[in-house]
């Protein structure tokens, strides 16, 4: 009986190599519900399964994105450079720089990984604004921001001390007022990104796992560095 | 349930944030180096995004296929890790040379001739998967090991891995190629 279910099993993963990723796997309905494999691994032995092209699957799903979102980084790379003369010249703001481009990435993941699984849980509705359950995840991401701005700040300011950097107060509290309202910029951003483009790309029955995350996080790189860029020259 | 995400997410982002400030106190170090070499700075963001992009999806593939039992769990040169290698080393080496090529086009429009920046991006590249797909690969196998989802734990783990090791790549292609 098992050998039997085991060939069964095998002709329907054989079967399943052969769809096109473009027609969204009709056949993995049909094998999860007689076999009772989940779509999970039934997807994951169809893109990774042991006769599939793992690299050439991989580098044909993620080539794009990944040249799109580095070049739009990129482009924030090139306000920053603007400004080089200011932020060489103040300690704080380059050990702040990697540390903000870090954080901005885990908020984009956060929020859009969040959101997409409200969006299937029907969590969220047309009127999203009017949703408690986003509500409670923009002020439970909002305090983790801050709290997380304020503890790179000090770090940043503290190592610049330690390394014998003449910070004056004016200027810690410049970095500490500037990373705050980068910060709290930065978090209303991700979440407009997040959310319509969110709705925008479950509205077109695509997963939104699989674009919202680089391209919420590219963006809001992007927007970052022009904060950045603006708030050096405001403020230094 | 508020409080749990809060605490989850304070966790998380307080330890991948110190990986980030790592990376800045390094970078700070050799500051020098951006003053010299025109177009470092803008290299840098979308250096930091391409490793983290890549190593986030690698570590993401090998968990999802740990936690559903597609692979075992002991490092072995099998087809599934082997695929993943080459897939991530394609992919950085790829895009690097995309990025040194559009800084060095950028430094083109304001007359700047610094084709040096291409090579650094390249080499900086091939360091960062020396360096980074080694210890992604046993962190995820280890973490799933010790009983843990490694989906929980490796995102913070890769941002701030990620970012040092990016930052240290640089600076040994610098040091190689300038």
């Amino acid at each position: 009986m098992r050998k039997k279910m085991n060939k069964i099993t095998k002709h329907a993963f054989n079967r399943l190599k052969a769809v096109e990723r473009e027609k969204h796997h009709p056949i993995l309905h049909k094998l999860h519900a007689r076999h009772n494999i989940s779509y999970k691994t039934l997807f994951y032995m169809k893109e990774y399964g042991p006769h599939s092209h793992v690299a050439a699957n991989i580098i044909k799903e993620s080539i794009k994105i990944l040249i799109l979102t580095s070049l739009i980084s990129s482009i924030g790379g090139i306000s920053l450079n603007n400004v080089q003369a200011k932020l060489l010249t103040i300690l704080p703001l380059i050990i702040l720089l990697p540390a903000m481009n870090n954080m901005i990435g885990s908020m984009g993941t956060i929020v859009s990984s969040k959101f997409t699984t409200m969006l299937y849980l029907k969590k969220v509705s047309v009127k999203w604004w009017t949703s408690p359950e986003l509500h409670k995840l923009f002020f439970t991401v909002l305090a983790v921001a801050m709290i997380s701005s304020v503890y790179i700040s000090i770090l940043a300011t503290g190592i610049s001390v330690y390394s014998g950097y003449a910070l004056s107060s004016t200027i810690a509290l410049d970095v500490l007022f500037f990373s705050l309202v980068s910060t709290f910029i930065i978090v209303i951003l991700i979440f407009f990104i997040s959310v319509t483009g969110g709705i925008f790309i479950y509205k077109r029955k695509e997963d939104p796992n699989n674009f919202l995350i680089p391209i919420a996080t590219s963006v809001a790189d992007l927007g970052s560095m022009l904060i950045f860029v603006f708030l050096v020259g405001l403020l230094f | 349930m508020l409080r749990r995400d809060f605490k989850e997410m304070l966790g998380s982002e307080l330890l991948s944030n110190t990986g980030g400030i790592i990376a800045g106190t390094l970078l700070a170090l050799f500051s020098n180096k951006i003053e010299l070499i025109p177009g470092l700075l803008i290299l840098i963001p979308g250096f930091l995004e391409m490793k983290g992009s890549i190593s986030g999806s690698l570590a993401a593939r090998l968990s999802s296929g740990l936690v559903i039992g597609a692979v075992k769990p002991e490092i072995k040169w099998s087809h599934l890790i082997k695929g993943n290698v080459i897939a991530a080393v394609f992919l950085a080496l790829c895009v690097s040379a995309i990025l040194g090529l559009t800084v060095y086009g950028a430094l083109l429009l304001i007359g700047i001739n610094n084709f040096s920046i291409v090579l650094i991006s390249i080499t900086a590249g091939v360091f960062v998967n020396l360096i980074g797909i080694p210890l992604i690969i046993y962190h995820t196998f280890r973490i799933f090991k010790e009983g843990h989802d490694p989906n929980n734990i490796m995102g913070p783990f890769v941002t701030a891995e990620g970012d040092m090791i990016s930052i240290v790549a640089l600076l040994i292609a610098i040091t190689v190629i300038v």
